[in-house]
């Protein structure tokens, strides 16, 4: 009998430790949002339209929104296009021996120290360029952005039930149209989704952006090899200040960073059930 | 449900675009501005700042943008053609000056303002410190660990100095305010030269011992100190006075304990006839001309800023609009900029035969 | 574009001696020539990268050896001559901090995942789901600013204090909490940023986890701990995999550690003390290297350190979750 109690002791101390455990797991996001709230949004309320359009002198940051929408933009146009061939390729040849390298490649890729394209990057294009650019940060980004979408791309379209290939087969379509005809449009979803996470990620990443973009934060960019400015990049800078003014306003930045964010994340986690990031 | 969903993803990608949009729109249709960069020491940070905050308000086809990082972010970026302006407290040395002349453009250096390198320290209920050139020494060589030292004691009896470890904060970036004050020390102290030694960066030997801490940039050097008690820190004035961080005194070399003030800093520059070498010279200037100048009321840790810019050879670095505009603005720093209303506290404007130096170079600029 | 229709006839005759030789007939897959650009670029890309940073790290390697990973100075001097660069703490720091993080985020992750898989209710579940995707998405940078201002002084109040006043005795708690920019510190905050990682990868393992195996723990009569326990140790190569993928992770970060760390050249197993780690360290002097004759190498010995540890790490993790997928489907 006390052998059997002190087994269900032992149950009780593993359901409450586990219970506590998953808690402490989760807590730290709530106290994350719940900071950035309170200490964003009085910021913002205080400066206004000015906090989202004024440049950094006027107390905004408007320069920096521009050029995280810009970083989006032209790192989704430069990486998107790889990624979809690369991910239609790892799902159409997925035992070949590239195939396989493929594979592995983007896994790698998606766990890559971002720091380290930062400074390929700067070694291969601002350095060349002799200027900091959006371009150069664009170009990190899309490194970051492609393994996202093309694994994502990958996994919807192997989703797809095998039926559907061997009707098409069937009905004599090449590959080529079986891909873009049949395969594709119906993963539509998984792909979009892939795409508005690799855009989330692009957006809140810091360490590329370090030696490539410059930063710009007293005028709207006007040029893609010029430099740029981007949230992030700014928080960080922010952040290593040590006047208040200049945290409260990367606080500001970050409640804006995490708006967008969840702008983009919501949707994306509406329409799927399990994200991976 | 599918359905549901799927319009969701729309409604986002339609949403990110109609923001975008606009934001692209806005960029292509703002009016013609020319935007400098100006990149690297930190230890000038409020008086470019003033001095961008006055002129962006005269000039509003002008645009600069300050960028911090340290001097020698300052020299590299300005070497990699990443900045226009390139700021740097030390003068540039030989090898660096070589590798800018090999780009085929001619470099110009030449001092900007007058600051000073002074030594906070965060300790509760005490105000006023005097550190003599030893204690000063052995605090950064991590000798004394105590803030309660019998020879801190001895030399501050009304300060009650509590039995805490000493921590030190150093920049964790290549600093001119670092290179200035470990000249300052080597100086003064054989022992410094020969077991650390002066420069931008240096191997701290207080890191060893666990109780040296670094911060990036002079901002994050006060930012670490203002957070930790029984912590003293080198910076430059303006941080402090910005910061609302204490002083302490520094021992001069006629003895005497002075705190740095315009005044005893005014003192430094006028003790010393400075040289100042020809701007497409500068890497033959010396850092150590202004340090530990004689005088009864002169502060020791005194420096000369600097600003590199090209002179523009063929249109090399710059085009005919932004060479205009660096010389507008060089022209206004070492002209209007050195008025006493538009100096920022914490700094002293250049001699007015420095100033000159530094407006004949700007002058030689081809647009 | 002379290039282009050369490109195609060389692979359609490469096609017909295979056919004559060997195969069935196929036409040329049209496929492969669009797709195949993308991938050798990405490829090349990769192989890239790795020469960049080999080809760079190459004069540090001829100058210091391979004690520039093993000693610890980090000595930059105007003279060429006096320059020494050590990684040896930055790469302590590195391994440290991120062993730190998964010991925090092992124990989470596991309790996390059986939580989810074995007792929330279908919306429950779905809402820690949601909420551990929104931290692995999260922008590092709000973990950054977040940690720096609100979890370093937490820590060193309520936890580095209290340790180091009552249990200095022990040697990782005998440096005193100075800023609360520390090892610790660092590991912390990585172990929250990398916790979902490891649940996303132990949690898809336990749902895998044959439905017979439950049935066989229930029918045992064993509690619900027993139970688990074996469970558990039936997927322990997915929790392994899952940890040394999250330290890969852990590895890597920048800017949230940068902010935490300290960046002090100390090598302690002082938990309290600051430290650095190599991408910290790339992000604070990289902007300054050029200046140096031979800092850059160094700078870039430590990103080919920081490389390597990263694709070992990720085979590694990539092929044990592989095989054991495998073992489960079969």
């Amino acid at each position: 009998m006390s052998r059997y109690k002190t087994r269900k002791g032992k149950e009780v101390v593993f359901l409450v430790a586990m219970a506590i455990l998953t808690f402490v797991g989760i807590l730290p996001l709530f106290h994350i949002i719940v900071t950035v709230f309170t200490e964003g949004l009085p910021v913002i309320a205080e400066r206004g339209f000015t906090f989202l359009t004024g440049t950094l002198s006027n107390g905004g940051i408007g320069p920096a929104i521009a050029g995280t929408f810009i970083l989006m933009f032209l790192s989704s146009l430069i990486g998107l296009p790889v990624a979809l061939l690369v991910g239609i390729y790892a799902y159409e040849y997925p035992n070949s021996l590239i195939g396989r390298w493929t594979k592995t490649l983007l896994q790698i890729m998606l766990e890559f120290p971002t720091i380290l394209v930062g400074v390929f990057v700067m070694n291969i294009v601002a350095i060349p360029m002799g200027t900091y650019s959006g371009f150069a940060g664009a170009f990190a980004l899309a490194v970051i952005l492609m393994p996202y979408v093309a694994v994502y791309t990958q996994e919807a379209m192997r989703q797809i039930p095998f039926t559907y290939r061997e009707a098409s087969f069937g009905l004599g379509l090449s590959r080529i149209k079986i891909i873009s005809r049949i395969l594709v449009p119906l993963s539509k979803r998984g792909i979009l989704t892939g795409v508005l996470i690799g855009m989330a990620k692009v957006a809140g990443e810091t360490a590329p952006l370090l030696f490539t973009v410059g930063g710009l934060y007293q005028s709207y960019p006007t040029s893609i090899t010029k430099p740029i400015g981007a949230i992030p990049l700014l928080i960080y800078t922010l952040i290593q200040s040590p006047s208040n003014a200049d945290h409260a306003m990367a606080w500001g930045a970050s409640l804006v960073l995490l708006l967008i964010f969840l702008l983009i994340f919501i949707p994306v986690r509406a329409s799927l059930k399990e994200v991976r990031l | 449900m599918e359905k549901k969903q799927n319009s969701l993803i729309k409604t986002a990608i339609v949403g990110i675009v109609i923001v975008i949009s606009p934001l692209l729109s806005g960029c292509i249709t703002s009016n013609e501005s020319v935007t400098l960069r100006t990149t690297g020491a930190t230890f000038p940070q409020y008086q470019i700042q003033k001095w961008i905050d006055i002129y962006q308000q005269s000039h509003p086809d002008i645009k600069i943008e300050y960028e911090g990082g340290g001097s020698g972010h300052g020299q590299e970026a300005f070497l990699q053609g990443l900045t226009q302006v390139g700021r740097t407290d030390p003068p540039v040395k030989e090898d660096t000056w070589n590798k800018l002349l090999n780009t085929g453009d001619q470099p110009l250096q030449f001092p900007e303002i007058v600051g000073a390198v002074v030594v906070a320290f965060n300790l509760p209920g005490i105000n006023e410190l005097k550190l003599s050139r030893e204690i000063l020494v052995d605090i950064f060589m991590g000798y004394i660990e105590y803030w309660d030292n019998e020879s801190i004691e001895q030399l501050n009896p009304e300060a009650n100095l509590p039995h805490e470890k000493i921590k030190v904060i150093h920049r964790s970036d290549s600093s001119g305010t670092t290179a200035i004050f470990t000249t300052y020390l080597s100086l003064i102290s054989e022992k410094w030269a020969n077991r650390v030694g002066a420069g931008k960066t240096v191997d701290w030997p207080v890191d060893k011992m666990g109780r040296g801490l670094a911060g990036k940039g002079n901002p994050g050097v006060v930012t670490i100190l203002k957070q930790t008690e029984g912590s003293i820190c080198y910076t430059e004035l303006s941080f402090v006075i910005e910061e609302n961080l204490k002083i302490a005194s520094i021992e001069n070399k006629n003895g005497k304990f002075i705190k740095p003030v315009t005044e005893t800093i005014q003192s430094a520059v006028s003790q010393v006839s400075s040289f100042i070498p020809d701007p497409t010279e500068g890497y033959k200037e010396d850092v150590k001309q202004l340090l530990d100048a004689p005088g009864d009321n002169t502060y020791p840790i005194v420096a000369f800023s600097h600003l590199l810019v090209w002179q523009n050879k063929d249109g090399k670095h710059y085009s005919p609009e932004e060479a205009k505009a660096i010389k507008g603005f060089l022209t206004w720093i070492l002209t209007e900029g050195q008025k006493k209303e538009n100096i920022a506290p914490g700094y002293v404007a250049l001699p007015s035969e420095v100033a000159q130096i530094g407006l004949n170079a700007v002058n030689t600029i081809q647009s | 574009m002379p290039l282009f229709p050369f490109f195609l006839r060389y692979f359609r005759r490469k096609k017909n001696e295979d056919t004559l030789h060997f195969k069935n007939i196929k036409r040329i897959d049209t496929l492969k020539v669009i797709t195949s650009p993308a991938i050798i670029f990405v490829l090349l890309l990769f192989v890239w990268m790795l020469t960049v940073y080999f080809y760079n790290a190459l004069p540090a390697f001829i100058r210091e050896g391979l004690e520039v990973y093993f000693r610890n100075t980090w000595q930059a001097a105007e003279e060429a001559s006096k320059e020494y660069y050590g990684l040896a703490a930055p790469i302590w720091g590195t391994i440290y901090t991120s062993i730190i993080a998964i010991l925090i985020a092992l124990p989470i992750s596991i309790a996390d995942s059986v939580f989810v898989v074995d007792y929330a209710p279908k919306k429950v579940k779905n809402f820690f789901i949601i909420i551990s995707d929104m931290m692995a998405g999260l922008p590092t940078i709000i973990y950054g600013i977040w940690g720096a201002f609100v979890l370093v002084p937490f820590l060193q109040k309520y936890v580095m204090m209290p340790l180091y006043k009552h249990l200095s005795f022990i040697p990782i708690f005998s440096s005193p909490p100075i800023t609360g920019y520390s090892y610790f510190s660092a590991g912390i905050l990585l172990g929250i940023m990398v916790t979902p990682f490891a649940s996303a990868i132990i949690r898809e393992a336990y749902q895998m986890v044959p439905f017979t195996y439950r049935e066989a723990t229930l029918s045992l009569g064993l509690t619900r701990y027993e139970a688990t326990k074996i469970l558990l140790g039936y997927i322990k190569p997915a929790i392994f995999s899952g940890a040394i993928l999250a330290f890969g992770r852990a590895v890597g970060e920048t800017v949230a550690v940068s902010l935490v760390i300290g960046n002090t050249f100390n090598l302690s197993i002082g938990l309290f003390a600051p430290g650095y780690t190599i991408s910290s360290l790339i992000a604070n002097q990289f902007g300054n290297a050029f200046i140096y004759k031979h800092m850059l190498p160094a700078l870039y010995a430590g990103g080919l350190a920081l490389f390597i540890i990263g694709l070992i790490v990720n085979v590694v993790g990539l092929y044990l979750l592989k095989r054991w997928q495998k073992n489960v489907e079969i």
